[in-house]
């Protein structure tokens, strides 16, 4: 069994974000970067598959990403990957969605993957269309925003998130995409042996003219720190009449009290 | 007549050859039972303790023959010192009859135990007797009578007890005896020079001279064969800390107090980081279990047991001892249990406490490494994401690290990486930086250095977490990895000095950071305040103010500053008044050992119990000088309920509100 494992590095979501001097992406200054968050049960959910077939599998993460991206890639090599790809882009920000996936695409084409997982979306774009872009181009069957994942015989049974809370089951044969979701798996902390052993395992790099053969499909025109509209609302009065006048509010403005 | 008596009276020197071989036998079941243990030890790994001998002789010499440890704690501490004084004269007693009565007496035909000389040795030695009756009968009292919480009582206690009591009560019967046929009425000028003995005499004198010529003889020999129990019975039982508690003084370890072992990350031929099993401890750690004597000192004044917490340092030295004895490969961590290794605030209380000596926090932190390393284990997941946010962002908030010289907006400071020609380098630490609470302890420094006419510079966004916390919870390799870049940073802007507010930032700074190639001076605002003050380069406004110091962990326990905040505080208008626990003794606020990255879910509360403590004292104004301890006052006071009663505030923003504008 072949499996390949999608991550992306992002900027922390605590940074002080600015806008770069076009203004249509953010400024990389004062950033700190890492693993996006939902790749990171895709790397925990492809090392479970791994463990759970007797460590047979041959696992590959691949990283599409500037130079430091090489760093994610690190840490998912020592939460158990075999090998890392980087296709070195140091304008990957520049590149949409479409772009990306048909480069993983491109990639993955000859190499027979049975099993491909992604988060179900980036933290700093949030498009939560590559993987399922990658499943569109190889032709493959593809279940997204995964919470509960199953490996038997060739099928995947895997639980998705729906609106309102609601879950569906999905089954599927291999070779199929899962883009995953937060609950699904509580990502590992490397170990130190692991830490070590990741230094001495494969690191391929690319350069991204080697598979980024598309042109972009979308841009961004814009981008700007939302304007500063805090609204806060004090109730004042009695237990009785403002626990009313909140119920009331939340009803009208959320889905929690329905 | 002369001052003398005959040595063997009644025994007759023929007893001499079974004397001898009984002693030697004895002496060599005892010898045998301790070699059986020294190989018990080397199940652990290897570790020099034995270079430096003079200063480690000094060591054994001064704590064994001056109890210095023991004496500690008042009560049982002055019992057992007292007991081992006067059992010890007696020893020298018995070994001067020996050297007379075998040897200089048949060989170079000469005697030494006359006349006055007697009179002193005999005085002396039945004194001895009788203090150490008393002694051991106080000790007695203590642990049958009272029963002090915690003291487990075993049978090597009834034994002990049992068997002290027995040599030395026939002692004084054949002491007794032998004045009653001899001394009593034979020459009564000597017998004040046996005052106890003569007690025992006069019961007797009702006898016979062939009754106390046979129960002399009887007793004389149930005597040397209880003595001879006792030796034989040394390395079986508790008796054993004798030797081992004293041998522990001399395996003291000379590294600076609280310095841990900087483990070697990229030449680890095993793959195998921190104990996981007896045989990854070191032969010291089996050592240290069998030399504990289970007085629970350690227990008594460990936090995390005193507020319900799993942990119990004695329980988990005795426990390495067991797994050691049944010579288990494996299972330590789940022995001793994951919940009490992480329970530790590494306070370091009970090593400062303990009489044998060991050496309690690294056994812990050796455990944590494992799970942290090998298995990637935290406390909590709350331990997990604050590790993530130190590897991410430099700081356990997770915050982004931009913002981390913030709280130095509009003040005198200067940013290294703009310019670095400073007086001193003021690493402000994670909580100082970016706890709103707490920058008020870095704006408060920079205040008086400012009035001392010091230029302070800072790292500002380029200052990481020094790594303590999560060095201490077991996680070396986020500590080097963040370490390094601090470390690589001070060097290139060529500080001389640096100055900390944090005690575990100065700890790991000054002491840490020189395995890692850092050599400029550390110093902790508290000490270096002090100096300011002294020399005149601040004065303060007299503004008094009531208030109780609590002594910071790594601050007291850890480098003996104790002085300087008191003589700060009292030069700034204070008034001192301490709580119970102080100094040496301090009570942990619980959020070391990177304890102040987790939350306290099982019993009660440390910072609460600590804050309980403060408000005893009835000082409205608790002092510390520590941001970790302060966030946690903060926090004590309110869930605790003492908001209005007791008002927690840092040293360096009392000094800092007292210096004029």
């Amino acid at each position: 069994m072949k499996i390949l494992v999608c991550v992306k590095q992002v900027a922390d979501l605590e940074s002080r974000f600015k806008p770069n001097s076009k203004g249509v992406w953010y400024d990389e200054t004062d950033l700190a970067f890492r693993m996006n968050e939902y790749d990171e049960y895709a790397v925990e959910q492809a090392v479970l598959l791994k463990e759970q077939l007797g460590n047979a599998p041959d696992l590959t993460v691949l990283s599409l990403g500037p130079d430091r991206a090489v760093e994610v890639i690190k840490k998912a090599l020592a939460m158990g990957c075999d090998r890392g790809v980087h296709i070195k882009d140091n304008e990957s920000w520049q590149k949409d969605p479409w772009q990306i996936a048909s480069a993983i695409a491109e990639f993955s084409r000859d190499k027979q993957f049975d099993a491909i997982f992604f988060g179900m979306q980036s933290q700093d774009r949030g498009s939560a269309q590559v993987g399922a872009l990658v499943a569109e181009v190889l032709d493959l069957p593809c279940v997204t925003t995964v919470v509960g994942f199953a490996y038997s015989d060739g099928v995947i049974s895997a639980k998705r998130e729906l609106e309102g809370g609601l879950k569906c089951g999905v089954k599927l044969k291999t070779p199929a995409v899962v883009t995953c979701q937060l609950g699904l798996n509580k990502p590992r902390y490397p170990t130190l042996p692991n830490i070590m052993k990741a230094k001495k395992k494969e690191l391929l790099a690319f350069p991204a003219a080697d598979f980024v053969k598309n042109d972009a499909l979308s841009a961004v025109a814009a981008f700007s720190s939302p304007e500063k509209k805090g609204n806060c609302l004090i109730l004042e009065g009695e237990t009785n009449t403002t626990a009313d006048r909140l119920v009331a509010i939340l009803k009208e403005k959320t889905g929690v009290v329905r | 007549m002369e001052a003398t008596r005959e040595l063997y009276w009644n025994v007759g020197h023929h007893a001499v050859w079974p004397m001898y071989t009984l002693f030697c036998f004895a002496f060599f079941i005892a010898l045998y039972g301790f070699y059986q243990r020294t190989r018990i030890y080397r199940q652990g790994r290897e570790l020099t303790r034995t270079d430096r001998v003079p200063e480690r002789i000094r060591l054994f010499l001064t704590h064994l023959f001056l109890q210095v440890r023991v004496l500690r704690v008042a009560g049982p501490g002055v019992f057992h010192a007292f007991f081992f004084w006067s059992f010890g004269v007696l020893f020298i007693g018995t070994l001067l009859v020996m050297a007379q009565a075998d040897f200089t007496q048949p060989v170079l035909r000469s005697v030494f135990l006359v006349g006055s000389f007697y009179k002193v040795f005999s005085l002396v030695l039945d004194l001895a007797g009788a203090m150490a009756v008393v002694m051991l009968g106080g000790l007695f009292i203590r642990r049958f009578i009272f029963r002090p919480e915690g003291l487990e009582t075993k049978r090597d206690d009834y034994l002990a007890h049992a068997l002290l009591f027995a040599i030395l009560l026939t002692g004084f019967f054949v002491e007794g005896l032998r004045m009653a046929a001899t001394e009593i009425r034979t020459n009564p000028g000597l017998t004040p020079f046996s005052p106890v003995g003569l007690l025992f005499g006069r019961l007797f004198l009702g006898l016979d001279a062939e009754a106390l010529a046979a129960g002399h003889k009887a007793l004389w020999w149930v005597h040397f064969m209880l003595a001879m129990g006792l030796i034989a019975a040394l390395p079986s039982t508790k008796l054993r800390h004798i030797f081992l508690t004293s041998a522990n003084y001399f395996f003291t370890d000379l590294a600076p107090k609280g310095a841990i072992q900087t483990i070697d990350i990229e030449n680890n031929e095993s793959g195998q980081f921190g104990a996981a099993a007896v045989g990854d401890l070191s032969w010291k750690d089996i050592f240290d279990a069998d030399a504990c004597t289970s007085c629970k000192r350690c227990q008594d004044r460990c936090p995390a047991y005193a507020t319900g917490k799993p942990l119990s340092p004695m329980k988990v030295v005795k426990q390495i001892g067991e797994l050691a004895f049944a010579k288990a490969q494996s299972g330590l961590i789940d022995a001793i249990g994951r919940d009490t290794l992480w329970s530790c605030t590494t306070c370091r209380a009970c090593q400062e406490i303990c009489p044998a000596n060991i050496e309690h926090v690294p056994k812990i932190i050796e455990m944590r490494r494992n799970l942290s390393l090998m298995e990637g284990a935290f406390p909590g997941d709350e331990v997990r994401i604050a590790s993530e946010n130190i590897e991410i962002n430099g700081n356990p908030f997770g915050l982004a690290f931009a913002g981390r010289g913030d709280w130095a907006a509009g003040l005198p400071v200067k940013i290294m990486e703009q310019d670095s020609a400073v007086d001193v380098l003021y690493f402000a630490g994670c909580y100082a930086s970016f706890d709103k609470r707490n920058r008020a302890i870095a704006q408060g420094f920079v205040k008086i250095c400012h009035a001392a006419g010091l230029h302070v510079g800072i790292l500002g966004k380029e200052e990481k977490c020094c790594g303590e916390p999560v060095r201490k919870l077991g996680n070396e390799y986020l500590y080097q990895t963040t370490a390094a870049q601090n470390v690589e940073l001070i060097r290139q802007y060529d500080v001389k000095k640096i100055v900390t507010t944090c005690p575990h930032c100065f700890n790991t700074l000054s002491r840490d950071y020189r395995d890692l190639g850092l050599t400029a001076e550390v110093e902790h605002a508290a000490t270096f305040v002090n100096s300011l003050i002294k020399a005149g380069r601040i004065a303060l406004k007299h503004d008094p103010f009531a208030f109780t110091l609590h002594d910071s962990c790594y601050l007291g326990r850890y480098r003996d500053i104790l002085a300087e905040p008191r003589e700060v505080l009292h030069r700034a208008g204070g008034k001192l008044t301490e709580m119970k626990r102080s100094g040496y003794e301090s009570f942990c606020c619980g959020a070391g050992g990177g304890r102040i990255l987790a939350e306290e879910k099982t019993g009660t509360r440390i910072n609460v119990e600590r804050v309980r403590m403060a408000r005893e004292t009835g000082a409205p104004v608790l002092v510390s000088c520590c941001p970790f301890c302060l966030a946690m006052f903060e926090d004590g006071i309110k869930t605790g309920g003492y908001e209005g009663a007791v008002k927690a505030l840092d040293l360096t923003e009392i000094v800092a509100a007292r210096i004029g504008a």
